[in-house]
């Protein structure tokens, strides 16, 4: 059966700017609202569009991401035609392919486009927060009968970070520019892309140098080209956590507004994420636990304030823990103090010690090591 | 490769009333997001046990949804994996265990699984255990069957080879055991072991421990011991975000399951997936199922609250351990104002009595009002009340009631007795008769009282729920239905399934009901009740269930399976007067510190009646109303043998059918020295049986509630029956392997069975005197009492009227 749209997922980022966070896992591994990860975002986005087509395009520390997504039943995207495939850099006859940037990436692996060979291709990447029915965006591409279409969102600042997009009155893009000094609207592109599938085998197969993305390359050479290239406003909550300051804050908005993800509300258009069969977590007498998002598995003896924490961990009598995050299996010993920190997973903080910090900083092993600190 | 198949038992009844009226009990939840039916399987997973049938009885499609494919604990396999095995014939009613004769209607299944063992086990044990370890015991000691336990309790759980299972199987109609329980029980040449679990286990078979284990999971060493991180839990997988606390939220010794969100106050609870509790609310000592909403300051102790309940703000919901209050799904709770309940039926004690109905009228209403319930009984002005009661009632205004194109004028009398205020209905036409029943018009003049309480009820304060009962006011729902009264919630209690009030269907038009669809030019006012009354019950749990099979609910099966799950069962209850403590009647007061008085009452009754005064003599009392369906036909069969091998006297009082009574003089007349007749209320006062015999006979063919077994339990009277309806729910069999239970039980209507169960109650009573002591302050333990029933039934008007 032919596919009508099918989905191309970026999860090779390294996100180097997540420091120690990513130093053995690939940025949409990294946990997020406690039980999540970034990758079940765009998956159940996916699901909720009824896409059931998605090549998964894996470089950087995959295995931690493809046990985990396994065969996509958790999405629902094990269907007998299509479902999830994860498409690795390979050798060939010509050498081998580590992909380089991207496009290049989607070059590579046109033959699974060739395969489903779907009207149209939705360029999707695996590390943003966000939960949007795709069928509007490709609605939007086939009705205005554009060629490219970029997903795009309004800025509030740092419109400099991101690819800067300027349209006319009838959402065509005029001028498109990555990372810009001085920016000439608050439109920014999302990094998501619908492409005619046609349109999209024409421009990758363009001579490029190295290394070539979408942003930088494929765009300005479609508007250089006058094809149709078109914009989709985006207005719900969308978050690229790039850094340790917006991936902190992005998890701390789901505290402090609820609002803006709606991740209680999720009957109409649920997040999945794997389960791993914890009986709820247990708090234990007389503690303080306020303003916080706990799950499954945890044994809580401490007081907790303004923190989100994963599955299965401790947190010990008389540990203080605040505006938090903490990662899958920590412990927390007796009498330690915490703020304001991103503990990793699998940390085990000795009794008594304190970790105050005034930014939100990564506490891992290698942290602990040099010893308690307060600032 | 694992040797063994697995059975999963989901076949058996249990006391959990409304919490598993539309779920099984393998369905219910526990601890917050887990189902009962999850431990087995993740045992048998964890067991790498991969051929697994589940047997499931009633409605399963609950638990058809939870499991799925089975693939949640790798049972989605080609070869084996996950079977269920429905029933295919509609005349088993669930008892204690599966029996082999359920599994011989799934013969095939055995025949194709090539596993050398067969385990089997049941859908609501809390447990985490390694099956492997019971397999290699069982091998170890070379034992025929190996039954599990945990300290005393048994789990009806066992291994055997697969080979002995289907010889069982397949000689199943010429066993004397249905079960591999009772198999384990009384087959004398099997080599029996049993494998003593450690670590924390618990049977859900009612709701006092369904709170306590869900409770129990509180308690970290428990806890501990149950989801273990080498031995997993497996679930169904759901999508919930986790759990969030606002900023009043206080929580103590608590577990709270993803997608919840507190602000209010947690204590010692258990929560559910997706529960919400607002600030100000405190939940203590409860179990909260998915998706509650627990509104401001509303305040809850002991509490399960069924899924999707919502307590509204300020309601103060407590029940206790013991007894834990229990919502419905999707019940709206709101602050409890009083109840108004209007009772509608043919007779009320003390004012006309014919049968038990006016007894149940008069003690249930009595007791409601105790329980502050606002409670009002309506019932016609027979001559006979009208004779004794003439000067007390408050005559009051009167009223023309249109029947047949006729108005009939009737009059309204009230009196308030003890908290309940009575009200007659006074017709010249229809009432003012010598008699209650047993006219040619009695379908005329019930169908009139019926239409005479309709209009009435414009002069009331409105009411919350009307309560009617059997036939005489089954016609009620449709005529509130075509009132200005529509809407008003109806619970038909039947008493008696076997008057239905046949009439010609005209009735339906005298009435002036117009939009009647007619399937018959006769109409059955029991039926047409039952299709059209809010809820229905009746007056116990097992009978409930044993009138959807048609040798009980007879040709009414289906009106009633139709309303399954409309349907409730709730036991009637025996006065507190009656207490041998305090029963002015008896000889020599007792209670269960003081056991060895109750001997006095023996050698005063053995020497009334002129029997020979032994205390080592099983006496074996009866007290009933002479009639088939209680059983003559077994004691008639099986007594000669029984009183020529055994020492046993028989004591009986009662009255009835003259065939019968022939029939028991007779034997009486063979055995003079061994039993003593009493045929007539007169002869002497039944409580001397229930405070000086052993045991007591009711081994009736069937039994809706039954009371003599109740009275018999509180004077520590011992009672041997007949495993059906009341009988089934008051009295627990006594287990030769825990010696536990309150009686003595068989299940078939067979004589032989009757006579090897009293041979067993004397064998314990001649050898094993202090278990038979044991049994006696057990039965005289049991809580029938007509508060507790009385208090079942508020239960239920709550639930009907928030609903």
């Amino acid at each position: 059966m032919r596919k009508h749209v099918i989905a191309m997922v970026m999860v090779g980022g390294r996100g180097t700017r997540l420091e120690n966070i990513t130093k053995t896992t690939a940025k949409p591994a990294v946990p997020f609202g406690g039980k999540y990860k970034l990758i079940d975002f765009v998956l159940s986005n996916l699901s909720n569009s009824n896409i059931d087509t998605a090549g998964i395009i894996t470089q950087y520390e995959p295995h931690e991401l493809m046990s985990y997504i396994e065969h996509g039943s958790t999405w629902d995207l094990d269907v007998n035609q299509g479902g999830i495939s994860f498409l690795t850099p390979y050798t060939t006859y010509n050498g081998d392919l580590w992909q380089k940037g991207t496009a290049h990436a989607i070059r590579q692996h046109f033959r699974y486009i060739d395969q489903h060979n779907p009207d149209y291709v939705l360029i999707l990447s695996g590390d943003h927060i966000y939960k949007m029915d795709y069928n509007k965006m490709v609605d939007h591409h086939v009705k205005v009968g554009a060629d490219v279409t970029i997903g795009a969102f309004q800025v509030q600042k740092d419109a400099s970070r991101y690819g800067i997009i300027e349209t006319d009155v009838n959402q065509r893009v005029l001028s498109f520019e990555e990372k810009p000094k001085n920016p000439k609207s608050s439109l920014a592109s999302m990094g998501i892309y619908v492409f005619s599938k046609d349109v999209l085998k024409q421009l990758l197969d363009d001579e490029y140098g190295e290394h070539f993305d979408f942003g930088q390359d494929i765009i300005p050479l479609a508007l250089a080209r006058d094809k149709h290239v078109s914009v989709y406003r985006f207005n719900g909550y969308f978050r690229d956590v790039g850094t340790i300051d917006s991936l902190y804050k992005a998890n701390m908005e789901l505290l402090d507004n609820p609002q803006f993800l709606k991740l209680h509300e999720y009957v109409d258009f649920p997040i999945y994420t794997k389960s791993s069969n914890l009986p709820p977590h247990h708090i234990g007498k007389k503690c303080i636990v306020k303003n916080t998002m706990i799950s499954d598995g945890c044994l809580i003896l401490g007081d907790i304030y303004h923190s989100i924490l994963s599955e299965r961990i401790i947190v010990e009598d008389g540990a203080l823990i605040r505006d938090s995050l903490l990662y899958p299996d920590v412990r927390i010993g007796e009498g330690s103090t915490i703020t304001n920190a991103i503990v990793l997973e699998g940390t085990h903080v000795p009794p008594e010690s304190r970790f105050e910090f005034a930014e939100p900083t990564v506490l891992d092993a290698e942290r602990i090591a040099e010893g308690g600190a307060s600032s | 490769m694992n040797n063994m198949l697995a059975i999963v038992d989901a076949t058996f009844k249990d006391n959990l009333d409304q919490l598993t009226l539309h779920r099984m009990p393998g369905a219910l939840p526990f601890a917050g997001k887990f189902r009962l039916i999850d431990f087995t399987l993740s045992n048998l997973r964890n067991s790498d046990i991969t051929n697994v049938a589940i047997f499931p009885y009633g409605n399963y499609r609950s638990l058809q949804d939870h499991i799925g494919s089975g693939k949640r604990w790798d049972l989605d396999r080609r070869r084996d994996g996950l079977f269920i095995l429905p029933p295919k014939n509609l005349y088993i009613v669930p008892g204690n265990m599966i029996t082999f004769q359920r599994m011989y209607e799934h013969i095939e299944y055995f025949r194709r699984s090539n596993q050398e063992y067969a385990l089997i086990t049941a859908a609501n044990i809390v447990w985490n255990i390694d099956f492997n370890d019971v397999l290699a015991e069982h091998l170890t000691v070379g034992a025929d069957i190996t039954e599990v336990m945990y300290e005393n309790i048994r789990l009806k759980t066992f291994i055997l080879s697969k080979k002995l299972l289907l010889d069982y199987i397949l000689s199943y109609d010429s066993l004397e055991y249905r079960n591999v329980v009772e198999l384990v029980e009384k087959a004398p040449n099997l080599r029996t072991h049993i494998y003593k679990h450690q670590g924390y286990t618990r049977t859900i078979t009612d709701s006092f421990n369904y709170l306590k284990s869900n409770l129990d999971m509180l308690r970290f060493e428990i806890g501990k011991s149950i989801f273990k991180d080498d031995y997993p839990i497996f679930s169904k997988e759901k999508t919930a975000p986790p759990a969030k606390y606002l900023s009043n939220a206080r929580i103590d010794n608590s577990m709270v399951s993803s997608g919840s969100i507190v602000d209010g106050t947690v204590i010692n609870s258990v929560i559910g997936r997706d529960v919400t509790i607002r600030k100000g609310a405190i939940v203590k000592n409860s179990f909260v199922m998915a998706n509650s909403f627990i509104e401001e300051n509303a305040h809850l102790e002991y509490a399960i609250l069924d899924k999707q309940t919502v307590i509204k703000e300020h309601t103060l919901v407590t029940g206790t351990l013991r007894r834990p209050y229990i919502t419905q799904k999707e019940q709206i709770v709101t602050n409890q104002e009083r109840q108004r309940i209007l009772f509608v039926a043919s007779e009320s004690y003390p004012f006309i009595k014919t049968g038990g109905l006016a007894d149940v009228i008069g003690a249930l209403s009595r007791n409601l009002g105790r329980l502050g319930i606002d409670v009002t009984v309506i019932i016609p002005l027979y001559s006979k009340i009208k004779d004794s009661f003439q000067e007390s009632l408050r005559r009051e205004e009167g009223r023309s009631i249109l029947y047949d194109n006729e108005y009939f004028f009737i009059r309204k009398y009230s009196y308030r007795y003890k908290k309940v205020k009575y009200y007659f209905i006074e017709s010249h036409d229809f009432f003012d008769r010598e008699d209650v029943y047993n006219y040619p018009d009695d379908v005329d003049r019930f169908a009139f009282f019926n239409k005479a309480v309709v209009d009435l009820l414009d002069d009331f304060e409105p009411f919350d729920l009307v309560h009617i009962h059997d036939w005489h006011t089954a016609l009620l729902p449709l005529l509130i239905d075509n009132s200005k009264h529509q809407g008003l919630k109806t619970l038909l209690t039947i008493h008696n399934i076997d008057y239905q009030g046949v009439a010609s269907a005209d009735i339906i038009k005298k009435l002036g009901v117009t939009n009647f669809i007619f399937r018959d030019e006769y109409i059955n006012m029991l039926e047409i009740g039952i299709n059209t009354a809010t809820k229905l019950s009746t007056v116990s749990p097992t009978y409930k269930e044993e009138l959807k099979y048609e040798y009980y609910g007879k040709n009414l099966t289906y009106a009633l399976l139709n309303r399954e799950r409309d349907f409730y069962g709730i036991l009637n209850g025996i006065s507190s007067s009656l207490n041998p403590d305090t029963d002015k009647l008896i000889h020599t007061n007792y209670n269960r510190n003081n056991l060895e008085l109750k001997a006095e009452n023996k050698a005063y009754l053995q020497q009334t009646m002129g029997l020979a005064v032994r205390a080592d003599t099983l006496v074996l009392g009866m007290v009933s109303r002479i009639v088939e369906q209680k059983g003559f036909d077994l004691i008639l069969h099986s007594f000669d043998d029984l009183l020529n091998e055994h020492d046993v006297q028989f004591v009986f009082l009662g009255t009835g059918d003259a065939s019968y009574t022939a029939e028991l003089r007779n034997l009486e007349r063979r055995h003079p020295d061994k039993i003593k007749l009493n045929i007539g209320y007169d002869a002497t006062v039944p409580n001397y049986i229930y405070a000086g015999a052993d045991a007591f006979l009711m081994p009736s063919r069937f039994e809706p509630c039954g009371l003599g077994q109740m009275i018999a339990l509180k004077y520590g009277t011992l009672p041997i029956v007949r495993d059906t309806g009341g009988l089934a729910d008051t009295v627990f069999k006594y287990d030769p392997i825990t010696k536990k239970g309150n009686g003595f039980k068989f299940f078939n209507y067979d004589a032989n069975e009757l006579k090897h169960t009293i041979i067993e109650a004397i064998h314990i009573f001649r050898e094993e005197p202090d278990v038979w002591t044991q049994l006696m302050k057990r039965a005289m333990k049991s809580d029938n009492s007509l508060k507790r029933s009385a208090s079942r039934y508020i239960d239920l008007y709550r639930a009907i009227i928030e609903n």
